[in-house]
């Protein structure tokens, strides 16, 4: 099995379960927050199923960076396209969002700008520690 | 003879020989500093070969198998990355549950855009350092 694939799957089977778990935590609000918030078993079952599938894919998604022969453009598209369909389908699965265009139109550009604040603050997180190792590094030889 | 000894846990090791003239004392320290640095051995293609451990980049799991990566070669071992890890000394570094890294050959980190650092190696070997083994990386680089 490729070796991208195999971490892909590992990291999908490590962290989904954390799905359905924010899924019942969010739920448990709803019931709290809301007077008359009720689900159907069926409902229940098909958020368990796709969150899980979400955060499968989340999660395994992680592994597009580690693509050597991928470029940084195409690492960051392919992780955005995943993660934005994923959720997309997710949504409109649970009808969370109806699917109508101008709906799905505020989602893109919600989700376009919630990944790139997360993006850059990681990145400019990260690019910071790894301006402090090399510096040690340097220091070093 | 004069002999001194410098215990310092953050130097980098040597044996420093001043002598007069070659001897066959200076050629058995030579010969003792040169063995105890090669501590083990890899396997390829049917050819074992002694490996030192300051030539050796790194080691890395691939395909179920343990291998350990010189500046252009790549040497099968029969230890377990666990066991590496246990027997090897603070020249080497964990960075992800498949991969150590010698920090001397280390040539530097880059920052990945999900969230991930990289380490980039003399030979051009490049890994990912997980979110585990960052604590760790830090420490051992003096952060």
């Amino acid at each position: 099995m490729n070796h991208y694939l195999k971490s892909f799957l590992q990291r999908g089977i490590a962290f989904g379960g954390f799905g359905p778990i924010v899924a019942g935590i969010v739920f448990a609000i709803l019931e709290l927050t809301l007077p008359d918030f009720s689900l159907g078993g069926g409902q229940v079952l098909l958020a368990i199923l796709s969150t899980y599938l979400l955060a499968f894919v989340q999660a395994g998604a992680s592994i597009f960076n580690q693509i050597e022969d991928w470029p940084l453009p195409l690492s960051v598209g392919v992780h955005f396209l995943t993660l934005f369909t994923a959720y997309s389908l997710c949504y409109m699965a649970n009808s969370w969002i109806p699917f109508e265009p101008m709906v799905l139109l505020i989602f893109a550009g919600a989700f376009i700008l919630t990944y790139a604040i997360v993006w850059l603050t990681v990145f400019f997180c990260v690019r910071h520690t790894a301006k402090r190792l090399n510096a040690k590094l340097n220091t070093k030889k | 003879m004069k002999c001194t000894v410098v215990i310092d846990p953050a130097a980098e090791e040597e044996v420093l020989i001043r002598a007069k003239q070659h001897s066959t004392l200076v050629e058995d320290i030579e010969t003792l500093v040169r063995e105890s640095d090669t501590d083990l051995i890899g396997y390829r293609d049917g050819e074992i070969a002694p490996l030192k451990l300051a030539e050796i980049y790194c080691f890395f799991a691939e395909g179920g198998k343990i291998y350990a990566q010189t500046v252009s070669e790549k040497w099968q071992m029969k230890q377990r990355l666990y066991a590496l890890e246990a027997m090897l000394d603070h020249r080497f570094v964990k960075i992800n549950q498949s991969c150590i890294v010698n920090v001397r050959h280390i040539k530097c980190f880059q920052n990945s855009f999900v969230g991930g650092l990289t380490v980039t190696l003399q030979n051009g070997y490049r890994d990912y350092v997980s979110r585990r083994q960052l604590k760790s990386v830090k420490e051992r680089m003096g952060l």
